[in-house]
């Protein structure tokens, strides 16, 4: 019998507060305990064989070389009840529809600041605002194509936003080769319950992207951008062209031609790209424009892309609302645009920028989460409860040098999954990153990425830093 | 609508990994010949260099040419480019960036094997399981092959695949012939027992020794498996064959008018070869290199046009 435990003063995803399972969960516990540990162990490690075998991998950097690694996976998955997710995800369409309408509305108007409801200096200070953007009208009018907003849940079970990912967000191929990897080893516990398949991700990705074509064409040539073999995301990158039959190219593999359209060199010469799926940063995509160093981008296709020859997702300056000072005001934006309430509650934050926000950030700096506006990955961040004085002192001085680039919230205790830890079933904190695809409708991938912090009591849930990653199972009750 | 540097490393990674499974059988036929000589008979293992085409570099590393170096320094040597190992290690590269184009399979075939080379190359260095770990590489290039021929559309990266094998093949079997067979022939005229045991190994080194006998029906004759190797219109390794391939490749991807000069100036070098004397070695070595530059020069035509010609 496999014992399965909760973690004290967190949530558990599987289990009540008595070890009791969740219904949700109810026929996958009784089935673990029935397994045992060490047939849980030995598909584990069976897991990890199929994961070496399908080349799963991620790349890490080390001594300036980047090595491929393969996938970290835990076989206990996460469950989450459809119910509750058919709520999370009407939350999250809410959300990027929102979104989507202040991107639009800060590159045409600016009413949202016309109206006093988004303070003009921000926008300012904003570094991920293009102003070569401004007039510009992607087809309907929406610029976070594709997005992975991060969720965690409470100690009280309140699932929040912790942020949205509007850049280029990855790890939906893991989602979709967790599921893969999950459907082998258990293959006996799904025949017994109903779980939301995952696969369809890449037919609604494809399906959107091709709708984002200039007016005209009928069947588009979609291309996805990669800065090459050496990103960490290459394996996704090459993942997604393979499951949506797109180009993988790469900035020299293109070229904007006199006409303003983006072409590929084929070994038949020069072929039109409509669509561009591009999992490079704005300030690379074009050295024309933004920086004149960059050789991950293609000359001129900004210029082509103003013209409207070829649609780019996500478009560029979509990352102006992907920064944790505008997450700040999301629940306003969303009240100004949809008049609605957000169905998803943001996690409260302070913003440093304000004189009276800073000073209970700084009085209260130990009990806080400290976040840098515009960095992703955890760097630069600081969990109150866990640093020394010295190091939240550094942390105070850099808030008082740039308060606009801060905001702090509480820290949340983030909910817990059993996992397998040194050959034992341990509880670790999850989050969670669903995928929200945004066109002339929009799409949510059925659960999404839940990420592990595989170190027993860290909340450090990022692969680049040891985390690891299990299946999410949106299971009807 | 095949990227340039998509087919270029498609080319490459098949000539990658065909060069791992001729590489692998080469050694193992070699292998088996010398354990087949007497005793006394030194039979040196120079020769599989000189195929290989690495004499020089091992030379640079080693003082003297022992089987258990030669041996290491063709499977296991990393830092020897034409090595099993690196062979395998550099199609896999190529593959990991054209994974989008290939069937799923495809790319986990070459992955087990890169895992495989890379935690056992150095049995096969060892005598008693050096079958074994060479069998079991062009076993997995085999199977690459099946998976390719079995659920790949016959599209331009199939072609470009198809393109780089049959030009690595070629190569290796011109090699075999110029190397092996032209010394065979210069031998003096008083041959021995041991001659036929040469050339069933070189026949067997290209996989070619029963397909040989089938045609032949008669003993082994190094004049006739000459010809067997180079003109032979039904096996699929005689330069004949791969040359065929090569331009119905060629005839199938774009811009045929540029590349097929480059398939008729090799068809007319085997046009030559069919009317010359296979018996005399040292002619054999020379037209052989030939053959070669003539595989070299359609190698810059085709990278030419199809990667650098572009935009």
């Amino acid at each position: 019998m496999a014992e399965l435990r909760t973690a004290t003063g967190a949530w558990d995803e599987l289990l009540d507060a008595d070890g009791q399972p969740r219904p949700a969960a109810a026929t996958l516990v009784q089935q673990l305990r029935e397994l045992g540990l060490a047939e849980l162990q030995e598909r584990q490690d069976l897991a990890e064989l199929d994961i070496l075998a399908m080349g799963i991998t991620f790349t890490v950097y080390s001594d300036g070389r980047g090595i491929d690694r393969a996938w970290p996976f835990d076989i206990l998955p996460r469950v989450i009840a459809a119910d509750e997710w058919r709520r999370i995800e009407r939350g999250l369409v809410q959300r990027l529809t929102a979104i989507n309408r202040f991107i639009d509305d800060i590159y045409h108007d600016q009413r949202i600041i016309a109206d006093g409801v988004f303070p003009a200096e921000l926008l300012e200070h904003s570094v991920n605002f293009r102003r070569e953007c401004m007039g510009v009208s992607p087809k309907f009018g929406v610029w976070a194509h594709i997005s992975g907003s991060d969720l965690v849940r409470d100690a009280d079970g309140t699932m929040y936003v912790l942020e949205d990912n509007l850049r280029v967000p990855s790890g939906v191929s893991y989602v979709l080769e967790n599921r893969a990897i999950s459907k082998r080893a258990f293959a006996d516990i799904f025949a017994r319950q109903s779980i939301l398949p995952v696969d369809a991700y890449t037919d609604e990705l494809n399906r959107m992207l091709a709708s984002l074509a200039p007016d005209g064409i009928d069947d588009p040539t979609i291309a996805v951008l990669t800065p090459g073999i050496f990103n960490s995301a290459y394996f996704e990158h090459s993942f997604l062209a393979q499951r949506t039959g797109a180009a993988l190219v790469e900035g020299a593999d293109l070229v904007v031609g006199d006409d303003d359209c983006v072409y590929m060199r084929t070994i038949g010469g020069l072929e039109r790209v409509h669509v561009i799926y591009r999992r490079v940063d704005d300030l690379f995509i074009d050295p024309e424009v933004f920086r004149p160093d960059s050789t991950l981008g293609v000359a001129g296709l900004m210029r082509a892309w103003r013209a409207g020859n070829v649609a780019i997702a996500n478009a560029p300056g979509a990352g102006v609302a992907d920064d944790k000072v505008v997450y700040a005001w999301v629940p306003e934006i969303i009240r100004y645009y949809l008049r609605e309430e957000p169905l998803l509650p943001n996690v409260p934050t302070y913003r440093c920028v304000y004189p009276d926000e800073r000073q209970y950030v700084i009085d209260h700096i130990a009990e806080l989460v400290v976040k840098p506006a515009n960095e992703s990955g955890g760097a630069g961040l600081l969990i109150g409860d866990r640093a020394t004085r010295d190091e939240l002192d550094a942390h105070i001085a850099l808030i008082e040098a740039d308060p606009r680039n801060w905001v702090a919230q509480p820290i949340l205790s983030l909910s817990t999954v059993p996992t397998l830890c040194d050959g034992e079933i341990q509880p670790r904190h999850v989050d969670l990153r669903p995928f929200i695809l945004s066109g002339r409708t929009s799409y949510v991938s059925a659960g999404g990425l839940t990420r592990v912090a595989l170190r027993s009591g860290s909340l450090v849930v990022n692969s680049s830093q040891g985390g690891g990653s299990k299946d999410t199972w949106i299971v009807e009750t | 609508m095949l990227l340039s540097r998509v087919a270029d490393n498609l080319y490459w990674g098949a000539r990658y990994l065909e060069r791992a499974e001729d590489t692998a059988r080469l050694v193992r036929s070699f292998t088996e010949v010398i354990i087949d000589l007497p005793v006394g008979l030194t039979s040196s293992w120079e020769p599989l260099l000189a195929v290989a085409g690495s004499r020089a570099e091992f030379e640079a590393a080693h003082p003297a040419v022992r089987e258990a170096d030669v041996v290491r320094f063709l499977i296991a040597d990393p830092q020897n480019g034409g090595s099993v190992v690196a062979s395998v290690a550099g199609a896999r590269e190529n593959l990991r960036t054209t994974r989008e184009v290939l069937p799923r399979d495809a790319w986990q075939t070459v992955n087990d094997l890169y895992l495989y080379t890379n935690s056992n190359a150095e049995a096969g260095v060892e005598r008693r399981s050096r079958a074994r770990f060479l069998s079991r590489v062009v076993a997995d290039c085999q199977r690459l092959d099946g998976v390719m021929s079995a659920s790949m559309s016959r599209d331009e990266a199939y072609e470009m695949w198809r393109l780089g094998q049959a030009v690595e093949r070629a190569d290796m079997t011109t090699r075999v012939v110029g190397v092996r067979a032209a010394a065979l022939l210069a031998l003096p005229a008083e041959r021995d027992d041991h001659d036929e045991v040469q050339w069933m190994g070189l026949l067997r080194s290209l996989s070619a020794l029963q397909m040989y006998q089938r045609a032949t029906r008669g003993p082994i004759e190094g004049a006739s498996a000459v010809r067997f190797l180079l003109l032979d219109q039904q096996f699929p390794r005689s330069v004949a064959s791969c040359v065929n391939r090569i331009r119905l490749a060629l005839e199938r991807l774009p811009q045929a008018s540029h590349t097929l000069p480059g398939v008729d100036a090799l068809d007319l070098l085997l046009h030559e070869l069919a009317a010359a004397d296979a018996t005399d070695g040292e002619a054999l070595d020379t037209a052989m290199d030939r053959v070669q530059a003539a595989l070299a020069a359609l190698n810059d035509r085709v990278t030419g046009t199809f990667v650098r010609g572009a935009g």
